[in-house]
């Protein structure tokens, strides 16, 4: 798994203050789509140990509170992403129980393949669907076009 | 025969009388007679024009100047010279004068025109009265300069050394800058406003509405920021009051009391809501004789009775709904939200809803911003509101009681920074030293707003010194001096540019990315608090360190540094100087860190101060904003994050516009109409709205390069 970019501190992706990662490859090719330099999944710089630590550091950092991890991209779900993902995931809620994960797809819920949902457990807030350039619209919380859901999981405790 | 152009452009037939003239009148003025030789001058310079048609009149004076100084009379000469000199000052000061007067009748179409008539973000200068009040302005400056001030104080004035705040206004009239006004003391004692008796309010209707006309009559005789401390508390006797009265109304229609009391608790919280809703259109709509929407500051938060919450809910949620039709942020009153460990702070403490409120309104109106109870009590000595914008009152006991309502301060001189610096030639004791010569001259100057006040009687004034503002309430004839002395106001040294001096001095990269440098920083402020100290040591007046806002004062010390040093690397290049001790606007750093950095200044400068964060559209997000303000409240006293919520008539979009050297932009319809969109920015310790009122160049500039902390 690659990523293209890493943002210790954010607070544009999922409620609260973040650490967001922007991981490479996406199949979905959407007209419009503002990370279009994300799709290749051979760009960015490899999801190394060094970077998962670094993670795991970020999201218990004791000087700036994070609420949780926001995973984005390219898709996370996108195939070849999908052990790193769920190795990342499982890391995370085993360390911080009590931190939440927000995940962005273009797959939609009802879609997903079986190595997909293995990882639903983990994430307490997906956004699912594809772009779609024609219901664009900048005032939606989360989200860039009207098609796509913002869906409260609940995470491992709901699904526990 | 011969013509001499005069410095007008005018000519004049070449008239000897006039030279022996005013060669005799220097000799009379050095005590020595001799009229021969005046005349031997006067004809000496007649030989050397004769037979020329025309003959500047420059070429003259230097001829005589010559004679005089190669003559035994050099004391004649000196005279001569100096007489010359001051004439040629008064007429370029008649001449700025004429100009800057032009200036205000031709609306500005020059570059100097724009600095004078966008110098305060707060003026609208197209409109009669605020003209009125820009020519009482301009007179009143130059008066001071030439008549009130000592000369060598106008001249560190006029190269930029140093900036005598407010010359509008002080010294020719005496008026001081800011202040807490005592609405309780004059509220509860009663007070006489025009030709009427005010007695106390019955109602929050009628308390809010009398508040209103005391600010805008506040707001007239004082030139700087009027605050109200601790509205929530001043207010809720008038909320009981309105309760009380409809409990009595509403037992009348029913014998079940808790049926009573419902309809009185409902018709209460309505009355506030309006109440405070009034207020705010009050303030936005009036026009004090200064030309402007008063500065005005309502400061509250900490009140935990139910009257003092239904306040300030009433004041968020009417902030929170936004002013007319098209629910625009209004820029004024600023609010300003007290939190603290106990009563607002966490989930558990009794007002955290508040808390949740307060967020949604910065979210939304970027105001409230924050002021942390217990850091700003460790700096300041006790809990206040701030004068205006961040001015902010030491403290001062009346029989053993901490009094704050009701003083003010006397007005602010800043010193150029970077000024001192440039002229070090990155010589750290040159700078010092140098830095010992002009805190002399601020001295003197900030002196002069003190004698200026010396024998004015409380009659210039009756709202502020008569009636109770000031919380005093003196004869017409008494003098008000006292009220000033032994800490009771403040006077502050003002200081811009901690950022370019350090680029200046050393030239080692950013203030930021070093230890040693910021350091250095910090060293140089806490010189001057130790000087402030001094003074207030010396005089018994409340001498404090104020971190200038520098709305107009960021443009106009750099354009003289620029012209005087050309364009310097990080100092002179942008156009501006970077407000006190602010990080660089340019410097990509995350919200936290540039808290960690600011806050060593606050502690030296505990006279004035404020942070930001730049931060994006957070309306979504309270959570991360409640992150930020938590983690400040127990490093900075004062904090406020600039999150741009604008909006577009055009297509309706919200959320932040770009912004242009040229102007504001929608980034969904590329609307650039100036009359079809709200924007709101932070100015200094206020907001304005650019795109009705565009700030002066070089704040214009500032803005444009703010980059986002997150």
């Amino acid at each position: 798994m690659n990523y293209l970019q890493y943002y210790p501190i954010d607070v544009v992706n999922g409620e609260g203050t973040r650490c967001t990662l922007f991981v490479s490859g996406c199949e979905h090719f959407c007209p419009g789509c503002h990370n279009a330099s994300t799709w290749d999944a051979d760009k960015g710089l490899p999801f190394d140990h060094a970077m998962e630590e670094r993670i795991i550091a970020d999201l218990g950092d004791q000087r700036i509170h994070r609420d949780g991890l926001s995973l984005s991209g390219g898709d996370p779900f996108y195939p070849g992403n999908l052990s790193g993902i769920l190795k990342l995931v499982t890391r995370v809620k085993s360390v911080y129980p009590q931190k939440d994960i927000w995940l962005w797809t273009g797959y939609r819920l009802d879609m997903l393949s079986s190595a997909q949902q293995a990882i639903l457990p983990y994430i307490d807030v997906l956004i699912d669907g594809r772009f779609e350039l024609a219901k664009r619209d900048l005032s939606l919380p989360w989200r860039g076009s009207s098609n796509q859901r913002v869906i409260r999981l609940g995470g491992m405790q709901a699904s526990c | 025969m011969t013509e001499i152009i005069k410095r007008d452009g005018s000519r004049q037939p070449f008239d000897a009388p006039r030279i022996s003239k005013a060669v005799a009148s220097a000799l009379h003025d050095a005590q020595i007679k001799d009229d021969d030789f005046a005349e031997y001058v006067a004809k000496k310079v007649a030989s050397t024009v004769a037979g020329k048609a025309l003959v500047d009149i420059y070429d003259i004076q230097e001829q005589v100047e010559d004679l005089m100084m190669s003559s035994e009379y050099h004391n004649a000469a000196r005279k001569y010279i100096e007489y010359r000199q001051t004439r040629d000052l008064e007429r370029e000061a008649r001449n700025a004068l004429s100009r800057d007067i032009l200036g205000i009748i031709n609306q500005g179409n020059g570059d100097d025109n724009d600095a004078l008539l966008n110098e305060n973000a707060n003026k609208d200068s197209k409109i009669i009265p605020t003209q009125r009040d820009l020519l009482a302005g301009v007179v009143a400056r130059h008066y001071a300069k030439q008549h009130i001030l000592p000369k060598h104080i106008t001249a560190a004035h006029e190269r930029g050394e140093i900036h005598y705040h407010d010359l509008d206004y002080a010294p020719f009239f005496p008026m001081f800058n800011c202040m807490l006004i005592d609405i309780e003391g004059m509220m509860t004692n009663g007070f006489r406003m025009g030709n009427a008796e005010i007695e106390t309010p019955k109602s929050i209707t009628t308390a809010a509405a009398i508040t209103a006309q005391i600010i805008a009559q506040v707001s007239s005789h004082i030139y700087g920021g009027t605050s109200i401390n601790e509205i929530d508390r001043i207010h809720a006797p008038y909320v009981r009051k309105t309760f009380d009265r409809h409990l009595a109304q509403g037992l009348r229609w029913t014998e079940d009391e808790s049926k009573a009391r419902e309809y009185a608790m409902e018709m209460t919280e309505k009355d506030c809501y309006d109440a405070y809703q009034a207020l705010e259109y009050e303030v936005n709509t009036l026009h004090t004789a200064n030309g402007q929407t008063p500065f005005v500051t309502f400061g509250f938060g900490l009140g935990t009775s139910w009257e003092e919450r239904l306040v300030q809910k009433s004041i968020l949620k009417n902030r929170i709904r936004g002013l007319g039709r098209n629910c625009k942020t209004p820029v004024f009153p600023k609010l300003v939200f007290a939190i603290k460990k106990g009563v607002n702070f966490s989930a558990d403490d009794p007002n955290y809803d508040i808390k949740q409120l307060a967020l949604e309104c910065a979210s939304k109106r970027m105001y409230p911003d924050i002021l942390n109870y217990d850091k700003l009590v460790e700096i300041t000595g006790s809990f206040k509101t701030p004068m205006g914008c961040r001015s902010f009152l030491g403290v001062y006991e009346e029989n053993g009681q901490l009094v704050h309502d009701g003083r003010n301060n006397l007005g602010v001189i800043s010193l150029n920074l970077p000024r001192i610096a440039i002229e070090s030639k990155g010589c750290e004791g040159a700078f010092y030293q140098l830095l010992e010569e002009r805190l002399e001259v601020a001295k003197e100057a900030l002196m002069t707003r003190i004698q200026r006040l010396d024998n004015v009687r409380a009659r210039v004034a009756p709202i502020l010194y008569v009636e109770g503002a000031c919380g005093v309430r003196l004869q017409p004839d008494d003098k008000i001096s006292d009220i000033f002395k032994h800490g009771r106001a403040s006077i502050s040294l003002g200081y811009i540019g901690v950022h370019e001096t350090i680029n200046a001095l050393y030239g080692a990269g950013n203030i930021y990315d070093s230890k040693e440098l910021r350091q250095k920083g910090e060293a140089i402020v806490a010189r001057l608090r130790a000087a402030v100290d001094q003074w207030k040591e010396e005089t018994g007046y409340g001498f404090s360190l104020y971190s200038t806002p520098s709305e107009s004062l960021c443009d106009r010390f750099c354009r003289l540094d620029r012209k005087k040093f050309g364009v310097i690397d990080g100092v002179t290049d942008k156009g501006y100087y970077t407000n006190s001790f602010h990080l660089d606007v340019e410097k990509k750093v995350n919200p936290y860190d540039k808290v960690d950095f600011e806050q060593a200044y606050p502690k030296h400068a505990s006279g004035g101060f404020i942070c930001y964060g730049e931060y994006p559209n957070m309306t979504n997000n309270l959570k991360a904003l409640e992150n930020v303000w938590d983690y400040t409240y127990d490093k900075i006293p004062y904090y406020g994050t600039n999150t741009p919520n604008d909006s577009c008539y055009t297509c309706g979009y919200e959320g932040e516009f770009e912004a242009t050297s040229r102007g504001f932009q929608c980034p969904q319809c590329k609307n650039r109409d100036s009359d079809k969109m709200s924007v709101t920015r932070r100015v200094c310790g206020y907001l304005g709205q650019p795109n009705s009122r565009p700030f002066i160049r070089g704040k214009q500039e500032e803005v444009v390069r703010r980059v986002k902390h997150l």
